[in-house]
């Protein structure tokens, strides 16, 4: 294990170690673009320049392994120089358009030019000029001026997605990233090529102009797509959830997540935003998505109202008149409470297991996507066991069709994207007497007169544990509320039993006081 | 003091560049020695005759080879003949009158390192050489000096030519090795080098054609006898390319070491009532001589390094005093902002605004500071980058302004040439 | 629309056994498109080769890109390359490339009406000892010119 001196700091690292991790270990503020954790080794931006001492020439922290013994600076006046002058070779073709730029806040030139810039240009020439806007695939707009070709997303689909759609065209000062014509940038990671952009010259067709990144809060959460369980950093304000991106989990998904995950972001959100038209003529659209309240048939009710009232009529008919259904899609913790409430306090083995696509189950992109989308199949099945329950569809079937099932409870998925026999079974399940169904989402399927809605939580609005595939726990917390009357299962469980809510402890996470609802989205309305 | 032809003794006769030629003229005897020689004591021989590489950044050749690791992977032997120093015109006159002579030397180098296969790396705009080593390499494998068994030695070389397609980087031996693996000739990053992880992440010795020439004669005669030419630090011959404002621009072998004004009278003199200005020693990349220095230099890599230039690829060009150095700086920053291959930064800014400042100098839109500036940028984008070529932009720039420093003030000041009393963008398209 | 000639699909396939890695190919082939498309690459090849090579169209756009011998549009029977690099700006190029594009009313890199010449500045080809010089497509080079002798040359030409 090499020791060197980094800033005059000791450290001891691992073999094979380069400096720039060293730097990174240290938390020792090191400039740099074109090297990525992630990625291989490009050594092109030059900036993450350092003086080893015994060298006459600075050299680049990202290509040099440390050995042992050597004393290594950052804070050298030649190295500060070096980075000064680098930063300005990166600015000087650069449009500096950060007004109109969607990276503006977020933005690897912005922040490091702060830090280690030198704020005297001496640019007078004129500037490459290069193309702007180009649709590099459906997900992905690149302004060709703003890159500072440090060949990030250039290596992310030679050596990650595998996927070779970018390339660098041309060479000297008009080079450009670009794809072949007729080969566009269509895989299901493409967005990652934003995400690492240092710079706005890929910005997300989705996100971009929405909002500015100033205004969005983030906190770290797990990706509900699939039974990966990608760590991700949910981006929120008070308007909702505005995007995903990976967050940093060796273990789970390294630096990446899919473009599939990141889609999900828009289910979170009570109402739609839709946006019609060209570019220039665009207008937004706000249509509710997510159920708000409780439904009784056609008659809203309020939500805990409908609960308390759902728990008695279980606990009236009780054991064998009742059936529970439960998914893959809930935290284990709701999975076990409500699970508890039926095998326990009602003494029912009514205990459904619904699975989507079972034979897609073991899919599996070589990556991160898995044909599971599920979060948390191996929590469901674990439930089922500690009860010791294993009922076989058909007798919940049969026993609807039969009458002796009256009442079913249905922990709904919340991703009903990934249902899709979700209608069958609400045509199946609504023979029943009555079916209570508790669902984040609107569905038309489900207004039927013998339906009860129950508004639940989306997993931003609670916490809670979901096992991926390879049987690792991972929590994720209360990230922002956006359906004030919605539950979570655990919440409901206590309701049918009786119990009240604890209210103060519920919002203790929240960043906000609580408030009914009150998003801004809605006051752009008014 | 004349030429001293070890190389281009035969360069003359027509039939040289044949077979049977070369043959006639004592061509591939050598190669018969060396196969009788440890391959151990060809690279020492080759350390010992203190043989340069010739190719612009004159490393030592046996030291070169000696970096090659013993862990029995297939190694390379390439030979770089992208030469593409602007000036530079030695290698091609070499592949195309001595085709033999390169791949006899390139047999032994093989033979030395343990190489059984060889690339001779052309730039594509030599069709004309790379046509005539295509046919003397065919000559070769049927005379039997390139194939299996060669002359019954037990050594198999196989040799090819790969032509390239317009870019002066793949001179640049770790940008060859790129383009060589069908990538943009972009130079890699050193750590590895070439010897360790070279074409493709095998081990692989890159030389000059001109490098890779000589190792016949000192094989030929030892190490000592090379020795005898030139001086202590830069043994034996060198080839100088010779262009500009001389009677007779050519190709001239002469031992290193040689007096620049006595290289300057092989190839003819000044032009009649011209008098001497500047002389760029080494091809564009080497910083510019004024006349008092060039008068001093002797052609050999330690005085040229001592005057803060260097030996280089051997492109002599001589300036006279009809020439206007804002002119000629135009020419040099354009090549380089036109040939940077765009993946270091500095360089990919750096060259093109180089070229910009100069360009508006030369158009009329310059202004004083222009000239510290110039400098400023030069300065940072020395040292910083993958390759050299960032150095090869900025040493230029770091000689012509402050050595005819007053040429750009008053192109500056009077929107016109101090020497053409015009402005001379107009000539540029 | 352009496509290989079946000699040329054979000679692709060739060459990418030839070298140890399958890339290396890459640039044989743009000059074989180049050959059988009066001196330029379309577009369209690239995808061609990439089927033939089994080689992703980024990369051998990339290459394509990359090097200035592969020509990206049309450039006339006789692309006719003036060096304009130190030697031979020094012996008058600049001058000859200006010379002919007045004469032939057209800016260099501009084809000719009648397609026949396309007049180009390029870098240094190594022929500084015989400067003037210039090279017509990839044929021998012209050397120890002056305007007279250039005109006179591309008189000559079939």
């Amino acid at each position: 294990m090499p020791k060197c001196t980094l800033n005059g700091k000791e450290i001891e690292v691992a073999e094979g170690t380069t400096i720039i991790e060293a730097y990174k270990k240290l938390e020792e503020d090191i400039a740099h673009y074109c090297w990525h954790p992630g990625l291989s080794v490009a050594g092109v931006c030059r900036l993450c320049m350092v003086k080893v001492e015994g060298n006459p020439r600075l050299q680049i922290a990202c290509n040099t392994v440390v050995q042992d013994g050597m004393v290594i600076s950052n804070q050298d006046d030649e190295v500060k120089e070096a980075v000064r002058w680098g930063l300005d070779f990166h600015l000087i073709n650069h449009p500096l358009d950060c007004p109109v730029c969607d990276q503006a806040g977020e933005c690897g030139l912005q922040d490091q030019y702060m830090k280690f810039g030198k704020y005297d240009p001496e640019m007078a020439e004129r500037k490459v000029k290069k193309s702007k806007v180009v649709d590099l695939g459906k997900r992905v707009v690149l302004d060709s001026e703003r890159c500072i070709l440090c060949s990030r997303c250039v290596r992310f689909t030679e050596e990650v997605s595998k996927t070779n759609e970018l390339g660098i065209f041309n060479r000297g000062d008009h080079s450009e990233i670009g794809t072949y014509s007729g080969k566009p940038l269509d895989n299901n990671y493409s967005l990652n090529t934003v995400d690492i952009c240092p710079v706005g010259a890929l910005t997300s067709r989705d996100f971009r102009f929405k909002q500015r990144v100033w205004f969005l809060n983030k906190k770290q959460s797990v990706c509900t797509g699939c039974s990966t369980g990608c760590n991700i950093d949910v981006y929120f304000n008070k308007e909702g959830v505005w995007r995903f991106k990976p967050a940093f989990n060796a273990e789970v998904n390294g630096h990446w997540m899919c473009d599939k995950g990141r889609d999900y972001y828009a289910n979170l959100n009570p109402y739609e935003t839709h946006v019609e038209g060209e570019r220039k003529d665009k207008k937004v659209k706000r249509i509710p998505v997510r159920l708000l309240n409780g439904m009784k048939g056609s008659e809203m009710i309020n939500s805990q109202d409908l609960a308390i009232e759902v728990g008695q009529r279980l606990k009236e008919l009780g054991g064998e008149k009742v059936a529970l259904v439960i998914t893959g899609q809930q935290t284990s913790e709701e999975l076990e409470a409500v699970t508890e409430f039926f095998a326990k306090d009602l003494n029912s083995k009514n205990v459904f297991y619904w699975v989507n696509n079972k034979e897609n189950f073991d899919e599996f992109d070589g990556i991160l996507k898995r044909g599971d989308e599920n979060p948390n199949t191996k929590g469901a099945l674990k439930t089922l066991e500690k009860f010791g329950l294993n009922q076989t569809w058909s007798q919940l079937t049969d026993g609807i069709e039969k009458g002796h099932i009256e009442m079913v409870l249905v922990l709904g998925p919340e991703n009903q994207q990934v249902y899709p026999d979700f209608k069958t079974r609400v045509e199946e399940l609504s023979k029943a007497k009555t079916l209570v169904w508790t669902t984040a989402c609107l569905n038309e399927s489900l207004d039927k007169s013998n339906v009860w809605q129950i508004p639940a939580n989306t997993f931003v609005e609670k916490e809670g544990t979901f096992i991926n595939h390879a049987g690792l726990e991972q929590k994720i917390s209360f990230i922002t509320d956006l359906v004030h009357n919605a539950f979570d299962g655990v919440e409901l469980a206590r309701l049918m039993r009786g119990d009240d809510l604890p209210e103060e402890e519920r919002f203790k996470n929240s960043p906000y006081k609580r408030v009914n609802n009150e998003f801004t989205s809605i006051r752009g309305d008014l | 003091m004349p030429e001293s032809k070890l190389l281009t003794e035969h360069y003359h006769k027509d039939e040289y560049r044949g077979l049977q030629g070369y043959k006639a003229n004592g061509g591939y005897q050598v190669i018969e020695k060396a196969f009788k020689m440890d391959p151990q004591k060809i690279i020492e021989e080759v350390l010992n005759s203190g043989l340069r590489g010739r190719g612009g950044a004159g490393f030592p050749t046996g030291r070169k080879w000696s970096f090659l690791p013993d862990n029995g992977e297939p190694r390379y032997l390439l030979c770089n003949a992208d030469e593409g120093e602007p000036c530079t015109f030695k290698d091609r006159m070499m592949m195309e009158r001595a085709p033999h002579q390169l791949i006899e030397g390139m047999v032994i180098s093989a033979f030395a390192i343990k190489s059984h296969k060889s690339y001779i790396y052309v730039r594509g705009e030599y069709t004309e050489s790379v046509e005539i080593l295509r046919e003397a390499i065919k000559e070769a494998y049927d005379a039997g000096y390139l194939g299996k068994n060669i002359l019954g030695s037990g050594f198999d070389h196989d040799m090819d030519v790969y032509a390239g397609a317009g870019a002066y980087i793949c001179g640049e031996e770790t940008g060859m090795i790129s383009s060589l693996e069908g990538k943009k000739g972009q130079p890699k990053l050193k750590p590895p080098f070439p010897a360790v992880k070279g074409y493709l992440g095998k081990p692989t010795i890159v030389n000059n054609v001109e490098t890779l020439a000589a190792v016949v004669p000192i094989i030929k005669d030892g190490a000592d006898a090379y020795k005898k030419f030139g001086t202590e630090k830069s043994t034996g011959t060198k080839l100088f390319s010779v262009s500009g404002d001389v009677q007779k621009p050519g190709n001239y072998e002469v031992p290193l070491g040689m007096p620049l004004r006595e290289l300057i009278e092989l190839a003819g003199g000044m032009k009649p009532s011209r008098t001497l200005k500047a002389v760029i020693p080494g091809g564009t990349s080497a910083p510019v001589l004024n006349k008092e220095e060039a008068e001093k230099a002797t052609m050999d890599y330690e005085c040229l390094a001592e005057m803060g230039s260097m030996l280089g690829s051997g492109a002599v060009t001589i300036i006279d005093d009809t020439r206007c150095m804002v002119d000629m700086l135009h020419v040099i920053t354009h090549f380089y902002h036109h040939e940077s291959c765009g993946q270091c930064t500095p360089c990919r800014e750096g060259t093109g605004w180089l070229n910009k400042i100069v360009n508006s100098i030369v158009e009329g839109r310059g202004r004083l500071q222009d000239i510290d500036t110039l400098c400023k940028v030069a300065d940072h984008m020395k040292g910083k980058t993958i390759c050299a070529l960032s150095d090869a932009a900025a040493l230029p720039v770091l000689s012509f302004v402050p050595k005819f420093r007053s040429e750009f003030e008053f192109y500056i000041r009077e929107g016109r040439s101090k020497v053409k009393g015009t402005r001379y963008a107009e000539m540029h398209a | 629309m352009f496509k290989l000639s079946p000699e040329g699909v054979e000679f692709v396939k060739s060459e990418v056994a030839r070298y140890e890695s399958k890339e290396s190919a890459i640039i044989p082939a743009l000059y074989r498109v180049q050959k059988e498309n009066d001196n330029w690459v379309p577009n369209e090849a690239i995808s061609e080769l990439s089927q033939i090579m089994d080689i992703p169209e980024a990369r051998i756009n990339e290459v394509f890109h990359f090097y200035t011998m592969f020509n990206k549009e049309p450039v006339g029977k006789y692309h006719v390359q003036v060096c304009t690099n130190v030697a031979c700006a020094m012996a008058g190029t600049r001058e000859i490339l200006k010379d002919l594009c007045d004469e032939h009313g057209v800016k260099v890199g501009e084809v000719t009406s009648d397609g026949r010449y396309c007049f180009q500045n390029v870098e240094c080809l190594g022929s500084c000892g015989t400067a003037p010089m210039l090279q017509i497509n990839q044929d021998k080079y012209n050397e120890n010119l002056d305007i007279e002798k250039t005109k006179q040359l591309l008189k000559d030409l079939p």
